[in-house]
C-alpha cells in the first residue's frame, strides 16, 4: 500500500476577499516516493499550490493534507535566505532549526560542489550560488517531501544539469517525494515520473507520466474525417490544409485506415492542453488509491 | 556577545542581529565612560591646578549631557519597538525569508518566541544598564532646574519605568510587525503607537497616588508649605467655607492681608504636592501598568500568529 504525501480536495485559494482565484477546485493525491513535475504557464497557480502544500497559506476553500513541517522542505521561487549570514552560518542555522534531523554531510557536499566559500556572506552570492545554498538547506533537513518552486531558473545549463543530478540521486537514495515546478517542461522531462499541469488555477492533467502519455494519441488524417473523432475524447484539433491533426484520448479502437496514430511527446501533449482551455481534465485519481497521508 | 550557549531559533535571532547587539553594548559602554569622565571633570581641579571656584565647565557639560540624555532616553521605547517591528519581523515578511523560517522543524511559535525573547532580554539588560549610567550622571546634578526627580526626562530615565516602557515597545513591535508587512511602515506605526501610549500614561501618572495637601495662614508663602524636593501640582488660597481660589486672588491686596480677607473670605493658603517619597511607588505603579499592557499585547501577538499559521 502506497502512502500519500499530498492529498487535496476541492482546494481553492483566493488572495483577498474579492481577489481573483489563484487556485480553484484542485483535487489530487500524490503517492509517496514520486518525483512530480508541476508545470503550467506563468500565473497558473503553481506557486500557490506549493505554498499551500508547505503549510504557509491556508486554503480559501477545500482541504489539503501534506507532510508535516518537520518532514517537508520547501524552496521558494526567490530562494529566501538571510543576507547577513555567511554560508557556514546558514548551514549552522539548518542544524539549529532542525534538531535531530539535520544531516551536515549532505548539506556540505552540495555546498562544496559549487565551490562556495563558507565565510562568504549570503548577500554577496550569485543567483546560482543562492540556489545551491537553498537546496543544501532543504536537503540537509532530510525531508520526506521536497517542494521546489522553479528551482533551476537562475542556473546556467551546466550547473542546472549538475544540481538536478545531485537532487535526483539524493531523492532516489532516500526515497524522497519531490514536487518541482517549472514553466519550462524540458527542465523537468526525464527526471519526473508524475506530471501535474495547472492552467488558470485549475488542474488540467495529473497522473504518472507513462499513464498520461499512454492515454493520448496524436492522430493525423484527412480533414473531412473529423466527424469520426467524436468516438474519442478530443483535446485539440488543428487543420493544416486538408490535413487534420488531433490529440485525443481514445475511448476505443482507433480507425487506423483513416488515421495515422503516433504517441505524442510530453511537450506536444502539454501544449495541446494549454491551447485548448476547454479540453476535459485528465486525472485518473482511481489509480492512486491511498490510505491517509504520511505525517 | 557570546552565542555559544544559544540554541535553536534564539541562535538564529542573535546571529541575524548581532551588529545591533554589539551597537547596544557599545552605546552603554560609551555612555558609562562619558559619565565617568564628566563626573571626574566636574569634581576635578582645572588645568592650572586650582580647584574650580567660578564657572565649572565639567559640571555644566555634565548637566547638559544629563538633560539631553533624559530627553533622548524618552525616545528609546519607540526606537526599540520600531526595531522589533521592522528589521526583526516585517522585514522577514517583506523579503520572504519567513517562508524559509516557517518551513523548518521548529514551530512558528518558537520562531516568534525566540525573537521576542532575544529582544526582551537585550532590552531589559540594555535599558537597565542605561538607567544605571543615567543615574550615575544624574546623581551629581539632580535637584537642580529641569533635573528634579519629577521632571520629564529624569523621571522616565532614572527608574524601572524606562525598562517597562522599552518592553512595551517590544510587545507593540511584535504585534504591529505581523500586521504590517512593510518594514518602514511597521517601524513608523510602532514608534507612533508606543510614543502615544507613553504620552497618555505620562499625562496621568501623577494621578496614581493621591496628592498631599498642606495649608497655612495667608501671611506665609507657598514655598514654606512644601517639604524639600516636593513636586507642587497645585497651589492657591482657601476661603472660610473651604472653597479653593487661585493664588492670584489676593495679589491686589498684598501685603494688606486683612483687606483681602474681608472682601473674599480668604483665610489660608494651600498646596497640593507629591513628596519625594512618591517617586518609587509611582515608578512601580507605572511600570506595573506598562508590564500588564505588554503582557496583553504579547498575548495578542501570539494569538494572531496562531490564527494565521496554526
Amino acid at each position: 500500500m502506497t502512502e500519500t504525501v499530498i492529498e487535496a480536495e476541492g482546494l481553492g485559494l483566493r488572495h483577498g476577499r474579492r481577489g481573483a482565484w489563484a487556485l480553484r477546485d484542485v483535487s489530487l493525491r500524490l503517492p509517496e516516493g514520486r518525483v512530480c513535475a508541476l508545470v503550467g504557464p506563468n500565473g497558473a497557480g503553481k506557486s500557490s499550490l506549493l505554498t499551500l502544500a508547505a503549510g504557509l497559506a491556508r486554503p480559501t476553500e477545500g482541504v489539503i493534507r501534506a507532510a508535516s513541517r518537520e518532514t517537508l522542505a520547501y524552496v521558494a521561487q526567490d530562494k529566501p535566505l538571510y543576507p547577513q549570514l555567511t554560508v557556514g552560518e546558514t548551514l549552522r542555522m539548518g542544524h539549529e532549526l532542525n534538531p535531530g534531523r539535520w544531516n551536515a554531510e549532505t548539506a556540505r557536499r552540495i555546498v562544496e560542489g559549487g565551490a562556495l566559500d563558507p565565510d562568504a556572506r549570503v548577500r554577496s552570492l550569485s543567483g546560482g550560488q543562492r540556489t545551491r545554498l537553498a537546496l543544501a538547506l532543504a536537503l540537509g533537513k532530510r525531508p520526506g517531501l521536497l517542494l521546489l518552486d522553479e528551482p533551476m531558473a537562475d542556473l546556467d545549463p551546466l550547473a542546472r544539469h549538475q544540481l538536478m543530478g545531485v537532487l535526483m540521486a539524493d531523492a532516489a537514495e532516500n526515497g524522497t517525494s519531490v514536487v518541482m515546478s517549472s514553466h519550462i517542461l524540458t527542465e523537468l522531462e526525464g527526471a519526473c515520473d508524475h506530471l501535474l499541469l495547472l492552467d488558470g488555477g485549475r488542474l488540467r492533467v495529473f497522473g504518472p507520466v507513462e499513464e498520461v502519455v499512454a492515454a493520448h494519441r496524436l492522430l493525423t488524417g484527412p480533414a473531412a474525417a473529423s466527424g469520426g473523432l467524436a468516438a474519442h475524447t478530443v483535446v485539440e484539433t488543428r487543420i493544416t490544409g486538408r490535413q487534420l491533426i488531433a490529440l485525443v484520448r481514445p475511448r476505443g479502437p482507433v480507425d487506423t485506415r483513416t488515421w495515422q496514430t503516433a504517441e505524442p511527446s510530453l511537450e506536444e501533449l502539454l501544449l495541446a492542453h494549454l491551447r485548448s482551455p476547454g479540453a476535459p481534465v485528465f486525472a485518473p485519481v482511481a489509480s492512486h488509491t491511498a490510505q491517509g497521508v504520511r505525517a | 556577545m557570546s552565542t555559544l550557549a544559544l540554541k535553536g531559533p534564539s541562535w538564529v535571532a542573535v546571529r541575524q542581529h548581532r551588529r545591533v547587539l554589539r551597537a547596544v553594548a557599545g552605546a552603554v559602554t560609551a555612555g558609562l565612560v562619558a559619565v565617568v569622565v564628566l563626573r571626574l571633570w566636574a569634581n576635578s581641579p582645572d588645568a592650572t591646578g586650582r580647584y574650580v571656584t567660578g564657572p565649572n565647565h565639567g559640571y555644566d557639560l555634565l548637566r547638559l549631557c544629563v538633560q539631553y540624555a533624559g530627553a533622548g532616553l524618552r525616545f528609546l521605547p519607540p526606537l526599540v519597538g520600531a526595531f522589533v517591528a521592522g528589521p526583526m519581523l516585517a522585514r522577514e515578511m517583506e523579503s520572504g525569508t519567513w517562508r524559509l523560517a516557517l518551513t523548518q522543524s521548529t514551530t512558528p511559535r518558537a520562531w516568534l518566541g525566540s525573537k521576542v525573547l532575544v529582544a526582551a532580554s537585550v532590552t531589559v539588560l540594555g535599558s537597565a544598564a542605561l538607567v544605571g549610567v543615567y543615574r550615575l550622571g544624574w546623581a551629581r546634578v539632580s535637584g537642580t532646574y529641569w533635573l528634579y526627580w519629577h521632571d520629564q526626562g529624569p523621571y522616565e530615565a532614572s527608574g524601572p519605568v524606562l525598562v517597562a516602557s522599552c518592553l512595551l515597545g517590544v510587545a507593540v513591535g511584535a504585534l504591529v510587525g505581523q500586521l504590517i508587512r512593510r518594514t518602514l511602515a511597521a517601524m513608523a506605526v510602532t514608534g507612533l503607537v508606543t510614543g502615544l501610549v507613553l504620552l497618555a500614561l505620562g499625562s496621568v501618572r501623577w494621578s496614581f497616588l493621591a496628592v498631599e495637601t498642606a495649608s497655612m495662614p495667608l501671611s506665609g508663602s507657598t514655598a514654606q508649605l512644601l517639604p524639600p524636593s516636593a513636586y507642587l501640582t497645585d497651589a492657591g488660597v482657601l476661603t472660610t467655607t473651604g472653597e479653593r481660589l487661585p493664588e492670584y486672588t489676593c495679589f491686589a491686596w498684598d501685603p494688606e492681608v486683612g483687606a483681602c480677607k474681608a472682601v473674599t473670605n480668604v483665610t489660608a493658603r494651600y498646596a497640593d504636592f507629591h513628596p519625594l517619597s512618591h517617586y518609587w511607588p509611582t515608578q512601580l505603579l507605572e511600570s506595573g501598568i506598562l508590564l500588564a499592557l505588554t503582557a496583553a499585547l504579547l498575548c495578542a501577538a501570539f494569538r494572531l500568529l496562531r490564527a494565521r499559521r496554526g
